[in-house]
């Protein structure tokens, strides 16, 4: 078993990639995929596997720096780490390469090196820093072709392969064989967009050696640091004083506000670091005069926490509406009843009575000043934005 | 919807501003004044408080910085909003690292780099910096056909400027006139929405705008004056009857 060293990625895989099975990162262009394949070398080097690096966008020097930047450093790996030369000749660089390849631009080529690198070093992670680089070298339907003899080589030598394809709009026939055919697990590494890319998901879209986990999960690239699991964006609104910036304050690592006179006036903004999940966190002002800015901090939210002060009934018409004002209205919502320490505080079940709310939104009990209930609600909500991607 | 201005006076007379989502072709000949009018596009757009992504093949990015402020146009007050997608320094073997302002790629032929490069940029503009108004220049695709075959580049270019087209943004790519065949540009073009062609004739060079007016405007004669553009017969609107 090879795992890919990705958050949460191996517990979907039910523990890794077992021998002589294949695993693509499906990257939507644009989206930082490539240090996916990275990180599952890099991962499997420090665990004393072999790894095969097939270099097509790059020299061997380049790649070194680019693994430096992300804090890996491939020099006391030496031993480890054979790379496949897929580039220099391309651009009629010398290299000092063993497994140089002559000819990036033809798939026998290419083949040969591999193999001679296989049949040398078998049992360990071969990675294709980029297949689609590979594809647009040497065409769509030799690189098809490729494929499907690196899997006969693969099984041969006890390796597993992990390969980088950005996902181009190549024929529609070229990416429903990558997708369906050529691999034996797809992990979708996919953005979030609405006028810009704001956010980076990535998914297992198929696997073929256990039950496939409806499960997404976010990240982000840290240098040094690679892919980490991260919610870029989540909103607190909720009625004036009802608790948003100390709930801010108590979810967070670190947070600021800018309050006056004990009411905020322009937002909070906290981080939130959680069992290797991280977040940003914005809270919007609660009261009514700071209504025509709402909307402009509701964009591009991936979660709502909506907080009310559950003593206080005659405001929750004012929640509700907040929703609707930061235009998050529909977004994966957890309701915070907060202020349950204080006597006339509401218990969560009649809260939803009274505010109507459907079934499906979670309600839970917090007393934000003394951080009771806040890791639970992060957890549901999380729970809720991954199930809504 | 945004508009743009290009930033080259006299042909804002007829081209006052260009649309949102708008992919425009700069093509002419070596020594024409291109990459001053490319300059001049991206710089005006800082100037105005937009954003700014320009992605070099064959400057480093730190020359790409250096020009503008040779020139006397300063960048300073606008490099939170100044991104460069440098292609050229790892090229050619230099082993330097990312800046605030610059993100390396490791060659023209590592479009999923530029386009990660690009993606970022543009994220961190619209997330952490709020500002609604973009400008990409890729400088040129000339390089990027020298590297890559014309289907790659179009799928590149096919992403590139829906992207442009969503993010209501202008988009600006630069072609070397005399090396690629005809069927070549127009193959690019299909996915353009107007060209900025520059000829030169007798030691003069002239301008043309097409796909943002009505009609392809006149050709106008211009001079490069450092880092202007001057265009020399102004148009004169007509008298009113
Ligand atoms: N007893 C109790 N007091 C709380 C709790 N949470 C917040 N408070 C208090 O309620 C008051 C308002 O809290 P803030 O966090 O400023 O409320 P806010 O929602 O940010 O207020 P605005 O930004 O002005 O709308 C403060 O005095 C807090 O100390 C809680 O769980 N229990
Ligand atoms: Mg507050």
């Amino acid at each position: 078993m090879i795992e890919t060293g990705i958050p949460k990625l191996d517990e979907y895989l039910d523990g890794g990639i077992p021998t002589g099975k294949s695993l693509v990162y499906l990257i939507h262009p644009g989206v930082e995929g490539d240090v996916f394949g990275m990180q599952s070398l890099y991962h499997n080097l420090e665990k004393g596997v072999k790894g095969i690096y097939v270099t097509s966008t790059a020299s061997p020097h380049a790649i070194r720096d680019r693994f430096e930047e992300l804090g890996w450093d491939l020099n006391s790996h030496r031993d480890h780490l054979i790379i496949v030369d897929a580039y220099s000749a391309l651009i009629g660089q010398d290299s000092e390469e063993r497994y140089l390849v002559e000819d990036p631009e033809d798939t026998a080529s290419i083949l040969k090196t591999v193999e001679k690198a296989l049949e040398e070093n078998p049992r360990g992670l071969l990675v294709c820093e980029s297949l689609s680089n590979i594809m647009d070298l040497a065409g769509e339907e030799d690189t098809l072709q490729l494929l499907q003899d690196f899997h006969k080589v693969l099984v041969l030598y006890d390796t597993v392969s992990i390969c980088n394809f950005t996902a181009w709009p190549y024929s529609d026939e070229t990416i429903r064989r990558i997708k369906d055919e050529l691999f034996n697990a797809v992990v979708k590494v996919g953005g979030i967009a609405e006028r810009v890319i704001f956010g980076q998901y990535y998914g297992v879209s198929k696997v073929d050696w256990t039950q496939t986990k409806d499960a997404t999960m976010l990240f982000r690239v840290i240098k040094p640091g690679g892919v980490k699991a991260f919610i870029p964006k989540i909103l607190v609104t909720g009625p004036y004083h009802a608790g948003k910036s100390t709930f801010i304050h108590s979810i967070s690592t670190r947070a600021v506000s800018v309050n006056r006179l004990g009411t905020t006036i322009a937002l909070d903004h906290g981080h939130i670091e959680h069992r290797g999940i991280s977040a940003d966190i914005f809270g919007t002002p609660g009261q009514e005069r700071f209504d025509p800015i709402l909307k402009l901090l509701g964009g591009e939210a991936l979660g709502v926490f909506l907080v009310v002060d559950s003593t206080q009934p005659t405001s929750f018409p004012r929640a509700k509406t907040m929703l609707e004002l930061t235009k998050t209205f529909g977004l994966p919502t957890v309701v915070i009843a907060n202020k349950q320490d204080l006597s006339g505080a509401m218990k969560p079940d009649d809260l939803r009575d009274r505010m109507k709310l459907p079934r499906d939104i979670p309600i839970l009990p917090a007393v934000a000043t003394s951080k009771t209930g806040v890791t639970d609600a992060f957890e549901m909500l999380l729970k809720r934005i991954m199930e809504g991607l | 919807m945004s508009d743009y201005k290009l930033g080259i006076p006299g042909l804002e007379e007829v081209v006052p501003v260009v649309k949102g989502g708008t992919n425009i072709m700069l093509i002419g000949p070596p020594m024409s004044g291109k990459e001053v009018i490319a300059n001049n596009i991206l710089y005006s757009g800082l100037a105005q408080g937009e954003s700014g992504i320009l992605v070099t093949t064959s400057m480093s990015g730190e020359d790409a910085l250096k020009w503008f402020k040779d020139n006397g146009l300063d960048l300073e007050p606008h490099k939170p909003r100044l991104g460069i997608v440098d292609c050229m320094s790892q090229t050619i073997g230099l082993a330097i690292g990312d800046t605030e302002n610059i993100k390396r790629v490791s060659s023209p032929v590592n479009l999923t780099g530029i386009s990660v490069g690009i993606t970022n940029f543009f994220e961190d503009f619209w997330m952490k910096k709020q500002v609604r108004k973009a400008r990409l220049c890729v400088y040129s695709l000339s390089t990027m056909l020298m590297y890559s075959n014309l289907q790659t580049v179009f799928r590149f270019l096919h992403v590139f400027t829906g992207r442009i087209k969503t993010a209501d943004a202008l988009g600006i790519y630069v072609v070397e006139q005399g090396m690629h065949d005809d069927a070549t540009i127009n193959t690019l073009k299909q996915l353009l929405d107007g060209v900025l062609e520059v000829k030169v004739e007798n030691d003069s060079c002239f301008l043309r705008a097409m796909g943002m007016s009505q009609k392809p405007t006149k050709w106008y004669e211009y001079e490069v004056e450092g880092s202007k553009i001057n265009i020399k017969y102004s148009y004169v609107r007509p008298a009113p009857p």
